[in-house]
């Protein structure tokens, strides 16, 4: 009697279990299938054609992937040392970090935006960028990698700390006592350990950079052939009525995102790791 | 160690790899530029984007100068112009964004482009048979509206409803207000709404949804404009453009096929020539501000100066100045045909010029009939001094104690002035103006006591005139407070009134 009383409560905990997540699931899937059911393909393939789109998927895939690499520079040394040392002004830090991920996105792009142009003693660092250094920001490809950076990263970092925080420091303490130094105990130890955690990092921070929208519109524009995302060109395209079109784009953004998410997994499970 | 530095230096790569194809489609913009050493920038709000595009294109092709349109929500853009200062042109959904704008002192010129009347969106057909204002009160019609604290659309709604008493209903019957106006559009293409109040040119991209015009909305109308940043470097491009986007024969062609109500607009030049007729004595307060105004806009500015009977002669014979710059109202009067209204900008007085220190001990217009003076006038028909001059004669009772003096009869004062500075004359009845600039050799004596004696000028810009844009341009130059300083200078008195010169 006993097995199947058992094999009984476990069909219910996986029917309880299974059902509450199916809901998240459903409702997923629902969405896409009313997107599908929204457009069509002709419509698909017409958006596809513009070269307008065909340039904002261009400049979403490379600086996706700029801001991305960006942010893992920053995420994998500032996630260690949060995670691993106790230091003055940890809290502060720790807190600086999210602020990123609590702002409003508008506030962040304007707040990137003032940044550029706030005039010091007459100084201004948009116009030491542009007539120094001729390395213009604002409203061009680099003030989108900045605004999708600056989101990306304060998530990557989140990411990074708890990933090294799941991580035994013992190894490491283990590795200095036979002589290395800290940096060879990160470079040798906890960052071949931190491998799965740094790809899982990377994907979150793609995907808040991809879905970035607030602070680039604000900080870069959204200029066509030049500063337009793929996430600026649905509000553009539903700006105008273009529903169509939007719906189109948005699928776009979703295949994007399943694919890349998708190699980044593959990356996660391969034998390397 | 190998894999760590493979994964670091496999980075690097990626992202200068990254940043190199960034670059290379930075660098890789439409080639329209290379005429031009800078593109322009426009910011301009996103209901626009489809027919601007059209109009940008045209425009490159034909003039081979590149324009970076950044399309966003008005309010955003007028907030990145505020902090970033950068930026040619603006041109918001609405021309309460304009008026933000001139009140931050951010916006210079306005170009008028079109109107947007407010209209009741439904789908095809109109299944909720919606008809009236009451219809839209139906537990039946999912009503959304904008916000009408933060949208053009909603706030005109409101105030045309608030003064009819309408709007508490209205408000109660909405079941949503959205942020923007085509999101209301959005929500009843979509079937989330079943009415929705929306501008009418909005309409003209939703293929499946109609509008129902009603007559509780007929005053509910909002302004498009395109504006020219105030601090560009480029004033003259910057214009170039907008006067292209606002010309009737091009950018104008585009909005109406886009469903929008377009304004007259002019006729599209590339350089056009604006003809203006003005009195001679207004040359020196005039003539500053229209060379600036000719620099700033590109444009030519063709100037007739002349007495104002011979400028009227000849506007009566066929000829048809853009504008024209009257010395006196009595001369507008005579041309309603082509100049029905006018705005007075200043006033002159006419004074009796005399030699430096007054040699001849004149005191007033009495002492012009003493023998032996010779005196020199206005002709009364080939200008307005002389018209005026024969006035305050004849109201003065002096006419004919002093025509018997008069030794010449001039079409303008500046040849008084010159015959004075010759010696041909000892006396002329002149505009305070026309010595302005002789004040080393005349001294001016007023003449008190006749009302008459003041001349008002009215500018006026022709009914048929191509060019009626650019005319009021120039018209609000003449207005402006560095114009103002000049009139003063001159002699003159200022008439405008800054609701005028709005």
């Amino acid at each position: 009697m006993k097995p199947i009383r058992r094999h009984r409560s476990d069909l219910l905990f996986f029917m309880i279990m299974g059902g509450l997540s199916s809901c998240f699931l459903l409702l997923i899937i629902l969405m896409l299938a009313a997107d599908l059911m929204f457009t069509s393909f002709d419509d698909f393939k017409a958006a596809l054609l513009k070269p307008e789109i065909q340039a904002a998927f261009r400049l979403t895939l490379l600086s996706c992937s700029a801001a991305t690499i960006l942010a893992l520079w920053v995420a994998v040394p500032l996630g260690y040392l949060l995670s691993r040392y106790q230091f003055f002004g940890r809290t502060v830090v720790d807190t600086l970090v999210d602020i990123p991920i609590v702002l409003p996105p508008l506030v962040l792009g304007l707040s990137l935006l003032i940044l550029f142009h706030i005039s010091i003693g007459g100084w201004e660092l948009e116009d030491f960028l542009r007539n120094r250094v001729g390395f213009p920001v604002t409203y061009r490809w680099p003030a989108v990698v900045l605004a999708q950076f600056g989101v990306a990263t304060a998530f990557a970092v989140r990411t990074m700390r708890v990933t090294f925080d799941q991580i035994d420091p013992r190894a490491e303490d283990v590795a200095r006592t036979l002589g290395c130094s800290r940096g060879q105990a990160f470079l040798l130890i906890a960052l071949p350990q931190a491998w799965r955690g740094i790809l899982a990092s990377a994907t979150v921070a793609w995907a808040r950079a991809l879905g970035e929208f607030g602070p680039i519109l604000v900080f870069a524009g959204a200029t066509r052939m030049r500063t337009e995302v793929l996430s600026t060109t649905v509000f553009l395209e539903l700006s105008v009525g273009e529903l169509d079109a939007a719906v189109a784009v948005s699928l776009l953004m979703v295949a994007m995102a399943v694919v890349v998410l998708l190699l980044l997994r593959a990356l996660g499970t391969g034998p390397s790791s | 160690m190998n894999r760590i530095l493979i994964a670091l230096v496999g980075s690097v790569i990626c992202l200068v790899g990254a940043v190199f194809l960034l670059n290379r489609s930075d660098s890789h913009r439409p080639s329209a530029a290379r005429n031009h050493s800078e593109p322009l920038v426009m910011f301009c709000a996103a209901s626009n984007r489809a027919v601007m595009e059209t109009i940008r294109e045209e425009y490159e092709k034909e003039f081979g100068r590149t324009v970076q349109i950044q399309y966003g929500p008005s309010q955003t853009l007028l907030s990145s112009i505020e902090i970033s200062g950068t930026g040619d042109l603006f041109l918001p959904a609405d021309d309460s964004y304009i008026e933000l704008g001139i009140q931050k002192s951010l916006v210079a010129e306005v170009l008028p482009i079109a109107k947007m009347h407010a209209v009741v969106a439904v789908l095809k057909n109109n299944p909720k048979s919606i008809k009236s204002l009451k219809d839209l009160d139906q537990k039946s019609v999912r009503f959304v509206q904008a916000n009408p604290d933060s949208t053009a659309i909603g706030k005109v709604t409101k105030n045309v409803l608030a003064e009819s008493g309408q709007w508490e209903q209205l408000e109660k019957a909405t079941v949503g207000f959205r942020t923007t106006v085509a999101d209301v559009a959005n929500d009843i293409a979509i079937g989330a709404a079943d009415a929705g109040i929306v501008y009418d040119a909005v309409l003209h991209s939703y293929p499946d949804l109609q509008a129902v015009e009603l007559p509780e909305l007929e005053s509910a109308v909002s302004q498009v404009s395109i504006g020219i940043i105030k601090s560009t470097k480029q004033a003259s491009s910057a214009l170039h453009f907008a006067r292209y986007v606002s010309a009737r024969d091009r950018g104008l062609l585009h909005y109406s096929k886009h469903g929008f109500q377009v304004s007259k607009g002019d006729v599209w030049e590339d350089v056009p020539e604006l003809s203006v007729f003005a009195g001679s004595m207004l040359r020196p307060a005039i003539e500053d501000t229209i060379a600036a105004f000719e620099k700033r806009e590109g444009v030519q500015v063709s100037r007739v100066y002349n007495g104002c009977g011979i400028l009227v002669a000849q506007m009566k014979a066929g000829q048809r100045p853009d504008a024209y710059f009257a010395c006196d109202s009595e001369f507008m009067k005579q041309v309603p045909d082509i100049f029905p209204e006018s705005t007075d900008v200043s006033k002159n007085e006419l004074v009796i010029l005399v030699k430096k220190g007054n040699p001849l001990h004149i005191k007033s217009l009495k002492d012009l009939g003493r023998e032996g003076i010779r005196v020199g006038i206005g002709h009364e028909k080939q200008c307005a001094m002389g018209w005026i001059t024969q006035n305050t004669l004849r109201e003065g009772g002096l006419q004919q104690e002093i025509m018997p003096n008069v030794t010449v009869q001039t079409p303008s004062g500046d040849m008084l002035v010159n015959q004075m500075q010759t010696g041909s004359l000892d006396a002329a009845v002149a505009y305070l103006s026309n010595a302005a600039g002789a004040t080393e050799f005349l001294d001016a004596i007023q003449i008190q006591g006749i009302e008459c004696s003041v001349a008002t000028q009215p500018f006026a810009i022709a009914v048929d005139s191509p060019h009626s844009q650019t005319a009021s341009r120039l018209f609000k130059s003449i207005c402006s407070s560095d114009s103002e300083a000049n009139f003063i200078a001159e002699g003159f008195s200022w008439q405008l009134k800054a609701s005028n010169a709005k």
